[in-house]
């Protein structure tokens, strides 16, 4: 965007073109433990968009460093809820098995 | 006291109110977090998961026969309650190095809550990025025989 550049905009300007707003949370605790825990996948994508939050912010994109933010934190959520889901089947497949294996011993 | 004085000092103290009851909520979601964590931690330390039947098997490991990266991250966390760094680390070096992240960010999270100071900055993104890429290259190479010694053992 070449509207958003403003050549005389000095730095330390008190009244810069974006708001000042606090950096938004990049859930990097969430995206390395879901990726580690639950799901390497969803987890990436998470990294990644947690990676966007400080680039984005570091360049001055406030609304794209929001966006990140929240989409680091869906993914982190849904490999969460993947993994969840995932741990679950195979604990339930696992013990169907050990159930059979035992009945046929039996 | 003229009666404006009395309208400006109801403003903050309404606001100061809520402010106070949304940051009694925020430190109980820290403390929760820090008391859940050294729960886990205690039961992790009192339950072996280097002993079989205790804890499921890791989705991953069962179904691919691949390890994940997180795979041996409950035996090395149960070493370092133990103090056992070595045996921590042949296990899983990743849980190892990310230990210090957590608690390093459990307490400046803790301090955000504490002071009302919200995030001051965030790292470059080459942190994040570079985490990224060596948990994937951890995931990829702790399967690769030449690489075993990242496998848990």
């Amino acid at each position: 965007m070449t509207a958003s550049w403003d050549p005389n905009q000095q730095p330390g300007q008190p009244y810069p073109s974006q708001p000042v707003a606090q950096p938004p949370n990049n859930y990097l605790v969430w995206a390395i433990l879901s990726t580690v825990l639950c799901c390497l996948p969803l987890g990436v994508v998470s990294i990644v968009f947690s990676t966007q939050v400080n680039s984005k912010w570091a360049m001055g994109d406030v609304a794209g460093a929001q966006d990140a933010s929240k989409k680091a934190k869906q993914f982190a959520l849904w490999a969460l809820i993947v993994g969840v889901v995932v741990e679950i089947v195979v604990v339930i497949f696992y013990g169907a098995l050990i159930m059979a294996s035992l009945h046929a011993a039996s | 006291m003229p009666p404006v004085e009395l309208t400006l000092d109801a403003a903050p103290s309404a606001t100061g109110l809520r402010a106070d009851g949304l940051a009694r909520v925020a430190l109980a979601k820290v403390v929760c977090t820090g008391v859940a964590t050294v729960a886990s931690l205690a039961y992790l330390h009192a339950v072996n998961p280097n002993l079989p039947g205790h804890y499921p098997l890791c989705p991953t490991y069962a179904l691919t026969g691949w390890y994940c990266p997180g795979c041996g991250s409950l035996r090395a966390l149960h070493d370092l309650t133990t103090g056992d760094l070595a045996s921590a680390w042949s296990m899983n070096p990743l849980a190892v190095l990310v230990v210090p992240y957590l608690v390093w960010a459990w307490i400046a999270w803790l301090r955000r809550v504490v002071t009302g100071r919200p995030r001051q900055f965030l790292a470059p993104a080459w942190v994040p990025m570079t985490i990224g890429v060596a948990m994937v290259l951890f995931a990829v190479l702790r399967n690769v025989p030449a690489f075993a010694f990242l496998a848990p053992h």
